[in-house]
């Protein structure tokens, strides 16, 4: 089978820094891929660098989305072809609404698929549904884009919009970060009821619990900026139970 | 030597229509205001301190950022050339549109209540044919002498208004449709001194809009003073949507009785300079003001805010937001000052202005100023002016948001945040949609469309 995503010796630097010296990675449809690593190793990185942030600066390598050169992309080119951030610090903006920025998203998604514009009717109706899913109360929808939400609620919010988006290439940075066990069990269930066989899941995340929920493929640790070993899902119990260090002293970290 | 003589004589015939022009317009319009001739005395003290000070300069300090000069000129030529016969013109349509409200309309600074429906409780009326109980309600107001700040545009206006317009509750009244004046020009080329009388019976209940409109080359000097008696509530929406070419120059005034309430509400989105002095005078014993302003500053607008918001009794309270947007070679200004005097113990005071910055060109000049005379109070004041949120940008682009849409979204939603306490909501939908429609996006970013 093809790859969604195809990462090849990615090198990236922030500020004159390497962060990332030399990712590969490869991710097929319906395929979860866990990215773990201990703080610092360049995990955030990897995510803000596939959704288009600024201020990385890619110094070799390339990463093909879909057969097209994903870094030549600009974000909402990124986005409108099938790829959703889910952020580590969901912004708040007072002023716009929930429903407003989804209804802009999903519209220019659908712009780029060559779709009309969804009728008001069935856009409210889609909304409501997966705001039941995940257990959001509607008249959030009216609110400022997570205007005064707490934490558990903007990672709520995060996948609530991914839901409604159904993208193709899920990333979602530390979405388990912040996180009490009930909030961590709706959004888990949020993303298991979203895995298929033609979309794929890049979760980002410190800790294994995350793991327990969502179920991955293959998990990679990330340290020092490379992916030092890959395997299933044993290798997230592995540094559970042993912590990062046994596993970076095997590959001479 | 004859040379000389002739051009002696020629001054001196010129002289009349030239060398005093604010005093041959007074006498114009006093001959086609009969209606205003109780008030002479006032118009021509007014006069006199008009001619002895001119026009506020850029040496005053509360004119340091705004210049009048490209514009005097062209006051004095409408002043000496235009006829003010007195009559009415025809009105542009109107650019606000709230059925649910009594229209009065002042063109040209002359006041037409023909189209106010009127409803109990509320009386509004023209200065020009006073009875003897409309000029007692309206003397007062009028000989107000602690407007703010005390500088000759209102003695301009004083001398050479054509009408006034009184709109007075009874006490204890509520009025349920709002009163909507639309200040507006004429095709001729004008300079215009409305002037709005405003007085609130104890008790009584008003919502107001006044909305400025007009013609390109209008040029506006209005002046309200608004009286809240005790217990009385005023909702106060100021909206000015003149035209890139025209010019306003405003004083406001309210004074607030005993346990008096003015939500005021201000909306700068035209004109080529705008520049309003709003004073709320908090004289009664827990009274209160909670002011919310925008302005955008885009094109080559100069819009200057400035307020004054006095603490007089004890246990009032003010609240006070300003919001700016400049871009192009757009200028804002924004001076808002706290005043808590002696007598004003247990008081309140916050003020908050916030600006955008989104051209290089531009320019915004913020002074948020503290003056307290009295210990036990509480206040806070500060000013920011920065750029767009790029993190918020980068957001709304991860989103599927082209780089332009989200900078309008951002910018739209920034000002609209100062029109949540509008309490017309088809004032606030209409607001909302030139808004997004100045920015160049689309309506219903805060909501459901």
């Amino acid at each position: 089978m093809n790859a969604l995503l195809q990462v090849t010796g990615l090198r990236v630097a922030v500020g004159g820094t390497e962060i990332l010296k030399g990712v590969d990675l490869t991710v097929r449809a319906g395929e979860v891929h866990a990215i773990m690593g201990p703080n610092g190793s360049g995990k955030s990185t990897l995510a803000h660098v596939l959704s288009g942030r600024d201020g990385y600066e890619v110094t070799a390598g390339s990463v093909a989305f879909l057969g097209q050169d994903l870094l030549a992309m600009q974000p909402e080119e990124r986005a409108r072809a099938g790829i959703f951030l889910g952020f580590q610090y969901p912004i708040e903006i007072p002023g716009v609404s929930n429903v407003y920025l989804l209804r802009s998203a999903l519209n220019a998604r659908r712009a780029a698929r060559g779709e009309s514009e969804i009728d008001a009717a069935r856009f409210l109706r889609l909304v409501k549904d997966k705001a039941r899913l995940m257990q959001m109360d509607e008249s959030f929808l009216q609110r400022g884009v997570n205007e005064g939400f707490s934490g558990g609620e903007k990672k709520r919010n995060e996948i609530f919009q991914m839901s409604v988006l159904e993208p193709v290439l899920a990333i979602l940075d530390e979405t388990d970060s912040g996180l009490d066990i009930d909030a961590l069990k709706v959004v888990s269930s949020g993303v298991n009821s979203l895995r298929n066989a033609d979309r794929a899941f890049i979760l980002v995340t410190h800790y294994q619990r995350l793991l327990e929920h969502i179920r991955p493929d293959f998990v990679h640790v990330l340290a020092g900026g490379r992916i030092i070993r890959t395997g299933d899902r044993s290798l997230a119990l592995e540094l559970e139970a042993g912590g990062y260090d046994p596993v970076l002293a095997t590959v001479g970290h | 030597m004859s040379v000389a003589k002739t051009k002696a004589q020629s001054a001196t015939s010129a002289g009349a229509s030239g060398a005093r022009p604010w005093q041959v317009a007074a006498d114009r319009i006093a001959g086609v205001t009969p209606g205003l001739a109780w008030l002479s005395p006032q118009r021509s003290a007014a006069l006199a301190r008009v001619e002895a000070s001119g026009l506020p300069t850029t040496n005053h300090e509360d004119w340091r950022h705004t210049s009048l000069t490209a514009y005097e000129k062209r006051w004095t030529s409408y002043l000496t050339t235009a006829p003010d016969s007195g009559t009415l013109h025809t009105p542009d349509p109107p650019l606000l549109s709230i059925t649910e409200s009594d229209v009065v309309d002042i063109i040209d600074g002359v006041v037409s209540v023909t189209a106010a429906r009127g409803q109990p409780g509320v009386m509004v009326c023209s200065l020009r044919d006073p009875t003897p109980e409309l000029r007692q309600r309206a003397a007062g107001l009028l000989s107000q002498t602690d407007l703010w700040p005390p500088d000759s545009l209102q003695d301009l206006n004083m001398a050479l208004m054509t009408d006034a317009i009184l709109i007075a509750t009874d006490t204890g009244s509520c009025p349920t449709r709002p009163v909507h004046i639309r200040i507006q020009t004429s095709g001729a080329p004008t300079l215009s001194q409305p002037r709005i009388l405003v007085d609130l019976s104890p008790d009584s209940r008003l919502t107001l809009i006044l909305e400025h409109s007009g013609t390109n080359g209008a040029l506006v000097n209005a002046v309200s003073s608004l009286w809240l008696g005790r217990g009385s509530h005023l909702d106060f929406i100021r909206v000015q949507l003149l035209p890139d070419d025209a010019m306003l120059t405003e004083a406001t005034c309210l004074r607030l009785g005993e346990a008096a309430a003015v939500t005021v509400t201000s909306v700068d989105l035209g004109g080529r300079l705008a520049r309003q002095a709003l004073t709320i005078l908090l004289a009664g014993t827990g009274s209160s003001a909670n002011v919310h302003g925008m302005f955008l500053a885009d094109g080559n607008r100069h819009i200057d805010n400035r307020t004054r918001l006095e603490h007089q009794a004890p246990r009032t309270t003010s609240r006070e937001t300003f919001r700016g947007i400049a871009d192009d070679h757009g200028r804002g200004i924004f001076n808002g000052k706290i005043v808590v005097l002696a007598g004003a113990a247990g008081s309140n005071a916050a003020l908050t202005n916030r600006n955008l910055l989104l051209a290089a060109t531009a320019e915004i000049d913020t002074k948020p100023e503290l003056e307290i005379y009295v210990d036990d109070v509480r206040c806070s004041h500060g000013a920011t002016t920065g750029q767009l949120d790029m993190n918020a940008l980068f957001y709304l682009r991860s989103r599927g948001l082209d780089p332009l849409a989200a900078r309008q979204v951002l910018t739209a939603a920034f000002l609209r945040a100062s029109l949540t306490d509008i309490a017309v909501p088809a004032l606030r939908a209409q607001l909302e949609t030139r808004l997004a429609a100045k920015l160049g996006g689309e309506p219903g970013i805060g909501g459901p469309t």
